[in-house]
């Protein structure tokens, strides 16, 4: 079969070496545990930054809506599948509605990463799947819905900005340079 | 009341027919889970408790397909070829004792019977092919034809060196040459005698890998090129007929394997039959764990470099193997092993 | 080109000489992708092929066009989408190229670290995929697949905590990285490194001197010396017929000039000498990211503000080529830029693209069998070949 010139006895030899060793190798795999994580029964750890289902959120103090209608996210999304309108107010502004197909959302991460407020951000969490395409078209309320239903990520706007922006020169030496392992650890 | 033999016969058949047939819809989780664990994997899980109702989950959807016959097809080939094809893979169960006494007829010819009536599934596997009017499938049947008379003649080599050296073809025969042990603890199976017995069983294993389609010589149901070969267009209750010919037919080789060289049904308590058969079936099991073990470690092989394993390496060392034992039997004359 | 007999069905006759055309379509279990080969077979030899692609179009380079520099990376991945770091890296390194943009020094080791774990994320797939071609998906071949994708799992789960996706990352963008490593994460992916390398030892162990596969892949497909530089191939295919052509080496981007690695080339050409050639690649790949671990330079991981609106990246009038080394080969980005914040025309290069071009030059006279085994050597994306 393979002729590498080395002889019957040899090349028998090599054979049931090599069969030996691929079966011992199969052998190992099936005394070791299997890897299959049993979901749903069992879900796995998913990691801080996890890209999920998006939600809009509100401020932790105040309870007000972080949103402000500023459309930057509704500019920069590649698929255009965000369309918000604004509304004027006295000290700051709203959203009047705020849509978000999510069957054709790539989950870039780049209007989470716009936004100046923190409104939008993605959470740790995918499990939106349904029967009828138009659940996925997300409105205001239920994005603000999911936004206390589920987990969200640690990524929000600033910190993704933080993270990508030269350091700024410090003021004060405690100002610790934005890209390094302890600015993720302190946020 | 005492029935005619020839309803004591068809009982015993039908209830033969029974027991093979839920233990072949078995050996299809027993494979899966065994498959998954070599792979990091848990196989079948959520129906039933582990799995145990997955081959009946299976069956029933099977069941419930809808029977498509392709419109260019040639009907009645078409329809026929998985009956062909799953007849000789069932009917080989007849001549199996699975214990002294236990078994539909223990033939005088029993393992010639066998292995010429297995041979016969050739042609199913051909009608089905050609019935199909597929060109992967016609490509597939061709494969098939070449590589299974390839390795028949192997086969019945290998499997004939422990007939030569019980000296009989008949089953219970076989086996009852392989009573006791040497020296009390070896027990005198065939695959123990030195070197003839262990080279029969690998040339045996080898040629039923071959003869079973499986990887690394499953080329004709290659499913990354062919699609499933000549199953190709069956779907529904062919389908499942199909797939209970080849692990009928599958199971039945394991029977045959354990019962020629692993001992059959002798063990501890084997004078009980029921304890007998058990060990039978534990002993199948186990080569039927070996086989499909080579399956799933190796990659397929080309259809002409198996033909040239079959006639140029094979065959020449299983006729080799079968004067060897002739020799050791004419030189041990008449006193036993 | 070999010509093609005619497309119509032939009867197959009992001289055997009569030719069948097979079509080895868009669906297909081995296509690896959607791949439509038209094979004109005489009994199981093939004696002609003729290639169709386009079925996985996208009008990436339309998107181009109409999608900002701060955009497009995102979309960038899903080119090579099995190598999605190496394809957002090629566009990044043009638009860096013509716009005259630094990348702080931090941001480049970052980059060649994402690209040498992309690799052998890609390379693990390619080993899977391809021996479930020929090993059959009831069969051994599935076994290696399984192990293969358990390994690439690992480095997957790296990037999950690195960007917050796994597959398409949108980790690049023009004068730096999105995503900085996050606490914990270097020694998870040295654990990782280890565990590959080890694993590795039990792939050459199933696969290495085994007698089936070395049938199956020596002396199959073999593309010489001459025919690999006239065809326009690059990557393993290249490496694997003799030519030391890196562009790693050849022609040094993002800082890969300080890390000490070697280029693995095998003569032979044929699908043996490549499969040589990738796990080598894995086991280059793999120091090379340890030394990235090791010396991992402080400092800021972009040299321009966060992305904080679309068009912030203006880029000059001009036009330039960033070339990348991926896991298949040379992936380029011509790009085109008129002063605005998009770019006038994009044109990728494909990798997988030039490397199906052999195909025609190296399949005529080899069994049908042995098609399966060279396409999965030649490892083609078709994100990369119809963009």
């Amino acid at each position: 079969m393979v002729s590498n010139g080395a002889g019957f006895w040899t090349e028998t030899q090599q054979l049931v070496r090599a069969v030996g060793r691929a079966m011992g190798v199969t052998l190992r795999n099936f005394l070791r545990r299997p890897i299959t994580v049993r979901y749903p029964t069992v879900k796995r750890v998913y990691p801080d930054r996890f890209r999920g289902i998006l939600a809009l959120t509100y401020d932790r103090e105040t309870g007000e809506e972080n949103c402000i209608g500023c459309r930057l996210c509704e500019y920069i999304c590649p698929p255009q599948v965000i369309k918000v309108e604004m509304l004027k107010a006295e000290k700051r502004n709203y959203a009047k509605t705020f849509t978000l197909e999510l069957y054709a959302c790539e989950f870039c991460e780049l209007c989470v990463q716009v936004c100046p407020t923190d409104a939008i951000v993605m959470l740790k969490s995918f499990d939106l799947a349904t029967a009828d395409r138009r659940e996925l078209l997300l409105d205001k309320d239920r994005l603000h819905a999911l936004g206390l239903q589920f987990e969200p990520s640690w990524a929000t706007g600033n910190r993704l900005r933080d993270m990508q922006a030269p350091p700024k020169p410090a003021k004060a030496p405690a100002a610790a340079a934005p890209t390094t392992e302890k600015a993720a650890e302190k946020a | 009341m005492t029935l005619p033999p020839l309803a004591v016969d068809a009982l015993v058949g039908f209830i033969v027919l029974n027991v093979v047939i839920g233990m072949v819809t078995y050996v299809t989780l027993l494979e899966r889970k065994f498959a998954a664990r070599m792979q990091s994997r848990i196989g079948p899980y959520y129906v039933g408790p582990h799995g145990l109702l997955q081959p009946i989950a299976d069956a029933i959807k099977l069941m419930m397909k809808e029977d498509v016959v392709p419109a260019s097809a040639d009907r009645w080939v078409y329809n026929l070829a998985p009956i062909v094809f799953l007849v000789p893979c069932v009917l080989i169960f007849a001549t199996l004792p699975f214990a002294p006494g236990l078994g539909v007829a223990d033939l005088n010819i029993g393992v010639l019977f066998f292995l010429a009536v297995s041979s016969l599934e050739i042609v199913g596997l051909f009608m089905g092919g050609w019935g199909s009017n597929n060109k992967y499938a016609l490509l597939s049947a061709m494969r098939a034809v070449n590589q299974i008379i390839s390795y028949d003649l192997p086969f019945v080599f290998a499997a004939f060196v422990p007939v030569v050296l019980a000296g009989s073809l008949q089953m219970s025969a076989i086996v009852a040459a392989q009573q006791g042990a040497w020296l009390g603890v070896v027990p005198k199976w065939f695959v123990f005698y030195p070197v003839i017995g262990q080279l029969a069983f690998v040339a045996f294993l080898v040629a039923t890998l071959a003869a079973e389609n499986r990887v690394p010589f499953d080329i004709l149901e290659a499913e990354s090129e062919l699609v499933a070969g000549f199953r190709v267009e069956y779907s529904g209750m062919k389908f499942a007929l199909i797939q209970l010919g080849e692990y009928a037919h599958m199971i039945g080789t394991s029977f045959l394997g354990a019962l020629l060289f692993l001992g059959g049904w002798l063990g501890p308590g084997s004078d009980h039959p029921l304890v007998g058969a058990l060990w039978f079936l534990l002993k199948a099991m186990l080569v039927f764990l070996i086989v499909t073990w080579v399956r799933w470690s190796f990659v397929r092989i080309r259809v002409d470099q198996i033909l040239a394993i079959s006639w140029k390496l094979l065959l020449p060392a299983s006729i080799i193997l079968l004067l060897a034992s002739a020799f050791w039997v004419a030189a041990r004359g008449a006193h036993g092993v | 080109m070999p010509e093609t007999t005619a497309r119509n069905t032939v009867e197959i006759g009992y001289g055997g000489s009569e030719r069948l055309t097979m079509n080895m379509g868009p669906q297909h279990p081995s296509a690896h992708g959607v791949f439509r080969a038209i094979l004109t077979l005489e009994g199981e030899t093939v004696v002609a092929v003729d290639a169709v692609i386009g079925y996985l179009h996208r009008c990436h380079e339309k998107l181009g066009e109409a999608l900002t520099y701060v955009q497009y990376p995102s979309i960038a991945s899903k080119t090579d989408y099995v190598a999605a770091m190496t394809a957002e890296l090629a566009y990044v390194s043009a638009v860096e190229l013509v716009g005259k943009i630094d990348v702080p020094r931090r941001a480049q080791w970052l980059r060649v670290l994402a690209a040498e774990l992309q690799r052998i994320a890609s390379h693990c797939l390619w080993l899977g995929t391809w021996c479930m071609d020929m090993g059959g998906a009831l069969g051994g071949g599935a076994t290696v697949f399984l192990y293969a994708i358990r390994e690439r799992e690992d480095v997957l789960d790296l990037f999950e905590a690195l960007t917050g996706a796994r597959l398409l990352y949108g980790f690049h963008q023009p004068g730096g990285t999105r995503y900085d490593i996050p606490a914990g994460w270097t020694e998870r992916c040295r654990a990782t490194l280890d565990r590959v390398a080890q694993r590795l030892e039990e792939y050459e162990a199933m696969l290495e001197n085994n007698a089936f596969f070395l049938v199956r892949t020596q002396g199959v497909g073999v593309i010489s010396r001459e025919l690999a530089q006239e065809v326009g191939v690059s990557g393993p295919l290249l490496r694997g017929s003799g030519i030391a052509h890196d562009l790693r080496k050849a022609a040094p981007y993002s800082s890969y000039e300080e890390f000490d690695f070697r280029i693995p080339v095998e003569t032979a050409g044929d699908c043996y000498a490549r499969y040589r050639v990738r796990m080598a690649e894995f086991r280059e790949s793999i120091t090379i990211a340890r030394q990235v671990l090791d010396g991992l330079p402080e400092g800021p991981i972009s040299s321009r503000p966060g992305v904080k609106s679309v068009g912030q990246v203006r880029v000059a009038k001009g036009e330039g080529y960033g070339r990348v080394e991926g896991a298949r080969g040379e992936v380029g980005c011509y790009l085109v830029t008129d002063g605005g914040p998009k770019p006038y025309r994009l044109k990728w290069r494909g990798a997988s693209f030039s490397n199906l071009a052999v195909l025609p030059h190296i399949l005529p006279g080899v069994k049908v069998a042995d098609v399966v085994a060279i396409m999965g050597s030649v490892d083609p994306v078709f994100g990369e070949v119809d963009r």
